[in-house]
């Protein structure tokens, strides 16, 4: 059928837009071959198809050599010619506005500002949704979001509020929270759930002076990896919410994680206790709320992923193994904040406990629901843990270089050995790929 | 993209800017229609005014101080007794040129109110400082929260302790001999800052 387009010959419409949807398709063939080359590679390392049988499968899906249509097009020298005169237009903008920021009245900023931030979004719409440059509109909606909180601490700075203020981290990330879901943007859900990780912890701070804070900001922060983990097992159970799950679990666990292994020094709790600073019963009443509404995000969204009828078909352990661990990390927080113990022993060996079950479980886990990303952070944190107790053991004991060259030699044969042990899980379990969408 | 969600994509960036100007309209009208006071500014030390581009201000109403000395006429705190039932003690307290009545006990983290002289400009009336709403008696007040309150003295904090300044200029201020504060106080109490009159001239920025 043809397209109505005044002024133009159908056979003219036809002939274009048949030159252009050849261009395409041969664009998305020569695409095709090299995933599909990749992925045939792959199985056959793993073992999965024999090198008759990968060269059967190119030879059938093979189209041939892609035809490709030599020489400039006119109408897209005009595209290039035209994009690279607004990306100079815009460069020059916006260097004019940064020369003569000073100069211009606090309200033009204000339009400047806001304006500008409307006009990414807009931009961003056409090019991923209209246009379709899913990819380039996809980045310039995340510098939208970033240009949103830029203009939170730029229209507070120009008021004269104090800037160093955590409730401006936290405006931020509500602002941005439903646009990421909207454009189904994981880096804006990556970055909005960063913001709010040091949001939260930033807040935490402010609630005391007291030496004591270091530790109501680890509790906090053992919170938060509880709950940005419950949230992601929460989305893993809506197909259409799959997608965001990846950015909570993975920040979920590197926080529980690293918050672990960075109590496991029993310097932290000396220093404090020893000295008598803390005071157990003294935890600021704000902060006893918020460390409240997170544990009880933790508790709420497990409670409803756990509720799911897909999660109840699995084993009891399986059911119950992460929640289990939430609970642990979430108990482990308020253990930490409220310090109720008056020597560092118990902490250090609790710090190492966890640490020990939030390494392997996030291996394990990693291999039963497919997700490399643990199988690589449980392993990489097993790898730090024990050069950090093997240096904390041997300092002591050994000459310094000895003990760095045994603990390299060390190293070397427990990398090689666990680079062996990965692949052979991954191949084990069918894992082949890294999955970011789910 | 669907039509649902291309509104919800609407909604939220109209969302996002109404936020933005729901802060500048909120201050536009603080500077517009509240009261202008002029604060005196106290020196600070030089190390800490500088950070980056802004210029920390504290002021006279910043500290108020030594809260437990007993009211002129009584000469100790009665620790009452169970179940009394205890009216509000006025106990006098002072800064460097005026008096506070602290008005009931008062905590760290807490939201007080402070009196401030008013048009009479009557520097050494005797003015109240609590917690829970301004006083009747107080025709003009500022609205703060208490950052710390430690061995009777309470320092507390208006919102108006920061100054941005173009980059390189807040030597200027740092190093006056005089500095102002001209703000503007709606009837709540919530403060903004105008402008700053350094060495008795206004400072453009």
């Amino acid at each position: 059928m043809t397209e109505q387009i005044p002024d133009k010959e159908p056979e003219q419409i036809n002939e274009r837009s048949d030159a252009d949807t050849e261009v395409e398709i041969n664009s998305r063939s020569t695409a095709d071959q090299s995933w599909l080359k990749s992925r045939i590679g792959k199985w056959r390392e793993s073992g999965l198809i024999t090198d008759e049988q990968s060269q059967a499968i190119l030879d059938f899906e093979s189209t041939g050599t892609p035809r490709f249509r030599l020489g400039i097009r006119f109408n897209r020298l005009i595209v290039v010619l035209s994009t690279l005169g607004a990306v100079l237009i815009a460069a020059g903008l916006i260097s004019f506005v940064a020369a003569n920021w000073q100069g211009i009245p606090a309200m033009a900023k204000l339009f400047l500002l806001i304006g500008g931030n409307i006009l990414t979004y807009w931009a961003a719409y056409q090019l991923q949704f209209v246009r379709g440059y899913p990819r380039v509109g996809g980045a310039i909606m995340f510098t939208g979001a970033a240009w949103f909180g830029a203009n939170v601490f730029l229209v507070a700075q120009s008021y004269h509020l104090a800037t160093d203020n955590p409730d401006l981290l936290i405006w931020w990330f509500l602002g941005i929270l439903t646009l990421a879901y909207i454009t189904r943007s994981k880096a804006i859900t990556v970055m909005a759930v960063g913001i709010f990780t040091v949001g939260v912890a930033w807040k935490a701070a402010t609630q005391t002076d007291n030496v004591s804070g270091v530790l109501l900001v680890m509790g906090m922060l053992l919170f938060t990896a509880a709950a940005l983990y419950a949230i992601g097992m929460l989305h893993l159970r809506r197909g259409n919410l799959k997608f965001h799950a990846g950015p909570y679990l993975v920040s979920g666990v590197l926080l529980a994680i690293g918050m672990t292994y960075v109590l496991t020094f029993g310097d932290v709790f000396r220093g404090l206790l020893g000295e008598r600073v803390v005071d157990p019963q003294a935890l600021p009443g704000q902060y006893l709320v918020m460390a409240a509404m997170v544990s009880g995000i933790s508790v709420a969204a497990m409670v409803m992923a756990v509720r799911k009828p897909v999660y109840k078909r699995k084993t009891l352990i399986s059911r119950f193994a992460e929640p289990g661990v939430i609970a642990l990390v979430v108990g482990f927080g308020w253990f930490i904040a409220a310090l109720p113990l008056g020597s560092p022993g118990p902490y250090v060996i609790a710090s190492n406990l966890l640490l020990v079950v939030l390494i392997f479980g996030s291996i394990i886990l990693g291999i039963v629901n497919r997700r490399e990303a643990f199988v690589n952070v449980g392993i990489i944190f097993f790898v730090i843990d024990l050069a950090t107790r093997y240096i904390e053991l041997t300092v002591d004991m050994l000459e310094t270089s000895l003990a760095f060259i045994i603990g390299g030699l060390l190293l070397l044969g427990i990398g090689y050995g666990m680079e062996r042990a990965r692949r052979r899980l991954l191949r084990q379990f069918g894992m082949m790929e890294v999955s970011h969408d789910s | 993209m669907t039509p649902k969600l291309k509104r919800l994509f609407i909604a939220v960036v109209v969302v996002q800017v109404v936020f933005l100007l729901g802060i500048v309209g909120y201050r536009e009208t603080i500077l517009t229609l509240g009261r202008t006071v002029v604060l005196q500014a106290i020196p600070v030390d030089p190390r800490d005014l500088f950070k980056g581009e802004d210029v920390v201000l504290r002021y006279e109403i910043s500290t108020i101080g030594n809260y437990n000395r007993p009211a002129p006429g009584i000469d100790e705190i009665r620790v009452p007794d169970a179940g009394e039932i205890v009216q509000p003690v006025r106990r006098e307290t002072s800064t460097p040129s005026k008096s506070y009545f602290l008005l009931g006990e008062i905590s760290e983290g807490d939201t007080v109110y402070v009196g401030l002289p008013g048009d009479n400009d009557d520097r050494f009336k005797v003015l109240d400082v609590q917690t829970g709403g301004p006083s009747p008696e107080t025709d003009l007040f500022i609205k703060g929260r208490v950052t710390r309150s430690k061995d009777g003295t309470l320092t507390v904090e208006y919102g108006i302790e920061q100054y941005f300044v173009p980059e390189g200029r807040g030597k200027e201020i740092e190093l006056a001999d005089d500095v102002k504060v001209r703000v503007s106080i709606n009837r709540s109490g919530t403060a903004a800052i105008k402008e700053l009159i350094v060495d008795g001239e206004i400072w453009r920025p």
